[in-house]
């Protein structure tokens, strides 16, 4: 088991024909994913990488049953393309997008409202199930299949909360990559949800960052779910001066202060383990799994 | 991107926001002239034009500007030549700019407006609800907005507006009688809260600030302050607001890391220079080099698709800043070729001369070719296999270096 992607999750590219997704797919594929379509408008016909390639994606869906979209269209696209994969009705997106005006990030969380359709992203390395299947562009040499979950906001560090679990000797059953653009379509929610119910995942490594009260949200519904995994939590940023340039003054305003030091604060309150260094997750790991040795 | 007062000022005037006359001058005879092109009597404000908030309560570094702040309110006529000659060119210095302070070079000149009552007024974005927000303040005069925020967050009223419509009739209604305004005043609160949220909307805003809006004898509300920022990535739509981009505004070193699609930052105290390739990753060396007693003094995002030659400009930008006294190259890719990276950083520091400690950390493939790449450079650089080690190396050269 894993959560959001797995070796059943017959997947769909937006944009299969660009450079990015050629050198991605290609890799994907390679992993074993199931990729069974892609989306080019204009390119409709074409037979891409083996890939069938269609106008829309409601036709790639009606054709090959395809249930999950992995976007590699530009920034200024990703609007219209999500309009189509909602339209479709499928059941997770992955944008990998860089860019994407915030405008069009809020009218996409207004087309998501009310549909099935999970949108991880933008500026996200994607959604990954070692040996199953890849969604994005995270480097799947790393990974190793096992029973630690992954959820970040952060993409090099999620790079790095992996290296700490294959230090530990562990490895991953979903790495889950948010994007840590101003607004997102996944939170932190939605993941502690999923891997709480998935019964390969024991633990979870949760990757926060400064900016935005994303932590303080998930640790709140971390503390009111009945049943628990462990998480063991990272939140990077202690050092900026509160009030500097760096961050976002709409945050201070519209939420208040907010510092790392509260969202590890408010995650420690909720039950979770938090660590001040990411080097030292690899401990924390080692305690939970071999509490003896 | 930010732009200054009067040019956001102008645009919330089309879309119905009451702003004082005003005209911009850049030499104090324009001033003149622009003082009795706005009111023929005055009292006037001299306004500098630099993007900061707080000018008000801010000094001149030149003793020639005078002890007035960086906004004045003049009564005679005879004065403003005076007054603006001091302003211009000289350097201002707020909580904002950080020691170093930014040079006017313009001064807005403006009506005084008098006005009976004053407050706050922001659209901004609140990010994980997520929803555009309209904030609304009453002013006191000893804590400014930021410092309400954190230390009276309740003193804020904040309502969540539809991103379609705008603000309905009862939430207009509701910042009304939080504000006790006369009933009189609904229909300028209307005009002047429509203005802002279809300037923001229109122009893909990502925070409009009046600060402080006045409210008239009639009851008529005035920006008397404005500033609004834009979203980058969404300034192709708007090529009108991309020329008002005022270089002058940014660090040298900002623009050039800009040109190669990075993103520089700079802080006032510290002595490590960092290149990385993430926030995240860039948020974390520098909690690491805190505390280890050291700070950082600025770093480079060098962000996705790092190359040879892009390491190289990217090394030169972070070398060429006197206050960087080591540099932590901190990479990490998954199809980063770690050889080009390594003869990137060979290439620059051979140019421009490496005289202070490097310390390079990177994770991607051919690992073992870049270091003895780096290796038989012959010059100081430091391999290290994880971050930690990244930073206690980095640190103990530096000191070492003392």
């Amino acid at each position: 088991m894993s959560i959001l992607v797995d070796k059943n999750t017959k997947v769909l590219v937006q944009g299969i024909t660009g450079t990015q997704a050629s050198f991605h797919i290609r890799r994907s594929v390679d992993y074993g994913t199931n990729v069974v379509a892609g989306v080019t408008p204009g390119k409709g016909g074409i037979t891409y990488m083996d890939i069938p390639v269609f106008n829309a994606v409601k036709e790639a869906v009606d054709e090959t049953g395809a249930n999950a979209s992995v976007m590699f269209v530009p920034a200024r696209a990703v609007k219209s393309a999500v309009k189509e994969a909602v339209e479709a009705e499928l059941s997770l997106v992955v944008c990998i997008a860089d860019g994407v005006p915030i405008k069009d990030m809020l009218e996409i969380k207004n087309i998501l409202k009310g549909s099935n359709t999970k949108f991880v992203g933008p500026n996200t390395p994607g959604v990954i199930t070692p040996g199953e299947s890849r969604l994005g562009i995270f480097p799947e040499n790393i990974l190793k299949k096992g029973k630690v979950g992954v959820v970040s906001r952060s993409s090099t560090l999620t790079y790095e909360a992996v290296l700490e679990i294959n230090r530990a000797r562990l490895g991953e059953s979903t790495v889950i990559g948010l994007g840590d653009d101003m607004v997102i379509g996944m939170d932190f929610i939605d993941p502690l949800r999923l891997f709480t119910d998935d019964e390969e995942t024991e633990a979870i490594v949760f990757i926060g960052q400064l900016e935005g009260a994303f932590e303080e949200a998930a640790a709140r519904y971390y503390a009111s779910m009945p049943r628990r995994k462990p998480v063991i939590g990272f939140v990077a940023g202690n050092t900026i001066p509160f009030g500097h340039k760096m961050g976002y003054a709409g945050d201070v305003l519209a939420q208040g202060k907010v510092t790392a030091e509260d969202k590890k604060e408010a995650m420690r309150a909720a039950g979770m383990t938090v660590v001040d260094e990411i080097n030292s997750i690899h401990k924390e790991l080692q305690k939970l799994f071999a509490p003896h040795a | 991107m930010n732009i200054h007062e009067y040019q956001a000022k102008k645009i919330l005037s089309r879309y119905g926001v009451t702003i004082p006359r005003g005209k911009i001058a850049y030499t104090p005879n324009e001033a003149k002239n622009a003082a009795l092109h706005v009111s023929l009597r005055g009292p006037w404000m001299l306004k500098a034009q630099i993007q900061s908030g707080a000018r008000e309560k801010g000094h001149f570094i030149e003793e020639k500007a005078g002890k007035g702040g960086g906004i004045r309110l003049i009564h005679r006529r005879r004065d403003i030549v005076a007054e603006a000659e001091k302003m211009l060119g000289s350097t201002l210095q707020t909580l904002q700019t950080g020691p170093k302070g930014k040079t006017v070079g313009r001064i807005y000149v403006e009506a005084f407006a008098k006005v009976r009552a004053k407050f706050y007024a922001g659209l901004v974005i609140d990010r994980v609800t997520p929803a555009l927000t309209l904030l609304v303040c009453k002013l006191d005069e000893r804590q400014d907005i930021m410092a309400t925020a954190v230390n009276r967050p309740d003193k804020i009223l904040r309502l969540k507006l539809d991103l379609e419509r705008g603000a309905r009739k009862t939430q207009i209604e509701e910042v009304r009688r939080y504000l006790d305004l006369p009933e009189r005043s609904f229909h300028f609160l209307r005009e002047f809260i429509k203005g802002m949220y279809k300037a923001f909307i229109d122009y893909d805003a990502t925070m409009i600030e009046i600060n402080p809006a006045g409210v008239t004898r009639r009851g008529r509300i005035v920006a008397l302050d404005a500033k609004m920022s834009f979203d980058n990535n969404a300034l192709y739509r708007h090529p009108d607001i991309a020329l008002l981009q005022d270089e002058y505004e940014s660090e040298e070193r900002e623009i050039k890391a800009a040109k190669f699609g990075f993103q520089y930052r700079d802080f006032d105290d510290g002595s490590i220079g960092c290149i990385v390739n993430g926030d995240g990753i860039a948020l974390t060396a520098m909690d690491l080099i805190r505390r280890n007693g050291l700070d950082t003094s600025c770093f480079l995002n060098v962000k996705g698709g790092v190359d040879k030659d892009k390491i190289a400009a990217g090394i030169k930008i972070i070398m060429t800043n006197p206050k960087v006294e080591g540099i932590l190259i901190n990479i990490l890719g998954g199809f980063l070729r770690c050889n080009l990276l390594a003869e990137g950083i060979v290439a620059a520091a051979s140019e421009v001369g490496l005289n202070v400690p490097l310390v390079v950390r990177f994770e991607g493939i051919n690992k073992d070719e870049a270091k003895d790449i780096l290796h038989n450079a012959k010059l100081p650089i430091i391999v290290a296999y994880d971050m930690e080690d990244s930073i206690d190396k980095l640190v103990r050269a530096v000191k070492e270096s003392y």
